[in-house]
């Protein structure tokens, strides 16, 4: 009987599948029975009917302490509206809530790979949710998405201490810890993760009518601060400042922190997602802006080189080296009258550390940072820095077949250097913000110089009137009016 | 009504009533067991994940958010994170690193759903091949055995065992085929 020996000849290979559980599929299998090997060694991980039916018993009789589940111990106060974040590492966010904020983790579901499908933490008596990113399902982390519209609002008993602590585990101060006039204490921090939160201490209780009579009478009060350019290098500083672009902003900071007397004077995050770090190396002001510190912004580096006077010239160079930087060249005695050495950081900047051997280390009417530039010929520089900005040319040194080795010129109060491009100096395109009287007449003028306009003059938010121009050269030269004060 | 609203309906009853919870359970229990024994390749494992997914599942329904994830996938989320703390624990016993996926290579869900689909499958077939299948694959009898309870002989019950997946074979090649609804098991 065919049949017969069909269901034999199936039954032994039945047989050796169920003998061997780890097998793939059945041995030597004939075309005819082999479909159904399939199915049988498909078939081997069948579920028993008895163990189906005792699980949902067991979760029948559960039903009456379902109102209190497992991994939810204790009991959550209701919460209609929770915000729901989204994470490229909510692993490190749920870590970070709990140091910080003493978050608890409430549960987590886990993909095998590891993947935060969804996790809750508690932070007082508020739930949030979170997972990692989803992109496939729209759900992106603010490091993606380049920031994040949401601000959390979180009420604690001591303002001051929560910010201390957040900044230690890397939360950065968007806005300082003030008394407010709606009766709290209250700050702004940025946490790792690209998340505000509005931290704050309830000190008085305020009625929203009142709230609105002190807002009114803030409104009311005269602007202290001049309102128009007349002060444009505010604030005692030069009126040209080097902006520089890296990948990681707070790492360079470090790095000039280590150097020089470097000191961080302000910290955002700007409108393109970037930090924006304002330093100061003795005088001079810094603008550092770029990537770095788990922020949204990503591009390239875009190198400069300065000049920066310091009092000890190899100790300086010394300490440059061991925060990273790379050797151009060791200290030595220069025929100018000036020990030098230069350094490369880990963003391709170019720092010419010097002392001075005059009376001073740095120089009378010098400023301690000096941007450098190397074009490729210095006159057309020189010629359009004049005609655009009115700059005065204070010095020039040239070989004797005319390259211009040292040139020195000075804007508004500030100074820039320059050296003909050779060797490993080549041409470095900078940005520089430059305070003026009047942004228009000097954008104007800029353009007619042989500029190319990046952005026609416009208020920003932070007081200032800025136009923005590329010279001929690839430097860009943001062109700035105060107008309001801010802070005001 | 798509089957989608219909699960969507089934999980609000079980977030406001838990009685209601079996029907999902008797819904996804196919698929949360496939994928444990495709995982575990053991079944008093497997049992254990899947008991474990669908316990920690009615404690936390209440928490599952639609969002456009079937059901399914929010139970085999757990039923992974209930094998890995179950891999942890075997690994922390026998004094071991976990391994990530000991000794069973990557499973797509489609492989997954395919199992499962053929596990309902055998619901589907005549009570005695249904007997004789889950005698002889899930309680794992000899043919002598079966034959013994069923009071056949032993050349019937392989008979019996080669309908049976015969029957199948065509159920579930019948599934595959988009766009045609499957009919009752014929034989």
């Amino acid at each position: 009987m065919a049949k017969r020996s069909l269901s034999e000849q199936l039954n032994q290979l039945v047989d050796a599948l169920l003998a061997h559980p780890a097998a793939p599929t059945a041995p030597r299998a004939e075309a005819q029975t082999a479909a159904l090997a399939r199915i049988a060694a498909d078939l081997r991980g069948l579920p028993r009917e008895k163990f189906k039916a005792q699980l949902k018993a067991e979760l029948g009789r559960r039903k009456s302490m379902a109102s209190k589940p497992v991994p939810v111990a204790e009991p959550v106060p209701a919460q209609t509206a929770i915000p729901y974040l989204c994470f490229k590492d909510a692993s490190a966010a749920i870590e970070f809530y709990k140091k910080v904020f003493g978050a608890t983790e409430v549960m987590r579901l886990t993909e095998p790979s590891g993947k935060i499908g969804h996790a809750e933490i508690r932070i007082g008596n508020s739930r949030i949710m979170m997972s990692d990113e989803y992109a496939e399902y729209g759900a992106l982390s603010p490091e993606s998405l380049g920031g994040s519209a949401v601000k959390m609002n979180l009420s604690v008993a001591d303002v001051d201490a929560v910010v201390k602590q957040a900044v230690a585990a890397d939360a950065r101060i968007v806005r300082p810890v003030e008394d407010q006039f709606y009766g709290e204490r209250s700050g702004q921090i940025a946490d790792p993760f690209g998340y505000t939160w509005i931290v704050s201490t309830t000190k008085e209780t305020v009625s929203a009518a009142e709230m609105q009579r002190r807002m009114d009478a803030m409104f009311q009060q005269p602007e202290k601060q001049p309102k128009q350019g007349v002060d444009p290098a505010s604030k005692g500083l030069f009126t040209l400042t080097p902006y520089l672009v890296v990948q990681d902003a707070p790492a360079l900071v470090e790095f000039l922190k280590k150097v020089f007397p470097a000191e961080e004077r302000f910290r955002s995050i700007g409108s393109a997602g970037g930090n924006h770090i304002d330093v100061r190396v003795g005088d001079s002001a810094l603008m550092i802006g770029g990537g770095g510190g788990g922020v949204a912004w990503r591009g390239e580096n875009q190198p400069m080189a300065f000049h920066v006077y310091v009092e000890d010239t190899d100790a300086a160079y010394k300490r440059a080296l061991e925060a990273g930087g790379v050797s151009i060249g060791a200290p030595a005695d220069q025929p100018y009258g000036e020990r030098s050495a230069s350094v490369k950081d880990a963003f391709g900047n170019y720092w010419y550390i010097a002392t001075s051997e005059g009376e001073t280390y740095q120089p009378k009417d010098t400023p301690t940072v000096q941007p450098y530039l190397h074009p490729l010929r210095a006159e057309p520089v020189i010629s359009f820095l004049k005609r655009a900005f009115g700059a005065e040319e204070l010095a020039r040194h040239a070989s004797a077949d005319g390259v211009v080795q040292h040139a020195k010129v000075k804007i508004g109060d500030g100074r820039l250097e320059m050296g003909e491009a050779h060797g490993n100096y080549q041409p470095m395109p900078s940005m520089f913000y430059l305070r003026v009287p009047d942004v228009d007449a000097v954008y104007k003028r800029a353009i007619q110089a042989g500029g190319t306009s990046i952005w026609e003059p416009a208020g920003q938010p932070y007081g200032d009137r800025v136009g923005g121009v590329k010279d001929p050269f690839g430097n860009q030269w943001y062109i700035a009016t105060l107008i309001k004060d801010a802070s005001a | 009504m798509d089957k989608v609203d219909e699960e969507r309906l089934l999980v609000e009853a079980a977030k406001k009533d838990p009685c209601r919870f079996a029907e999902l359970y008797e819904r996804h229990f196919a698929l949360v067991y496939a994928y444990a024994a495709r995982r575990l390749g053991n079944r008093t494992e497997a049992q254990d994940v899947t008991s474990e997914a669908f316990h920690q599942a009615l404690s936390n329904i209440g928490n599952f958010e639609w969002r456009g994830v079937p059901f399914g996938a929010w139970l085999i989320r757990i039923a992974a994170n209930a094998l890995s703390d179950h891999w942890r624990h075997a690994a922390r016993e026998q004094g071991n690193p976990a391994p990530d996926n000991p000794g069973h290579g990557d499973v797509s869900p489609e492989e997954i759903e395919q199992r499962a689909q053929l596990f309902r499958m055998v619901d589907r077939l005549p009570a005695v091949q249904r007997r004789v299948i889950q005698m002889r694959f899930a309680e794992e009898k000899s043919i002598r055995e079966i034959a013994q309870v069923l009071r056949k002989t032993e050349g019937a019950v392989k008979q019996l065992q080669f309908r049976a997946l015969d029957n199948l074979r065509a159920l579930t090649s019948q599934k595959r085929k988009p766009g045609k609804n499957t009919g009752e098991a014929n034989g």
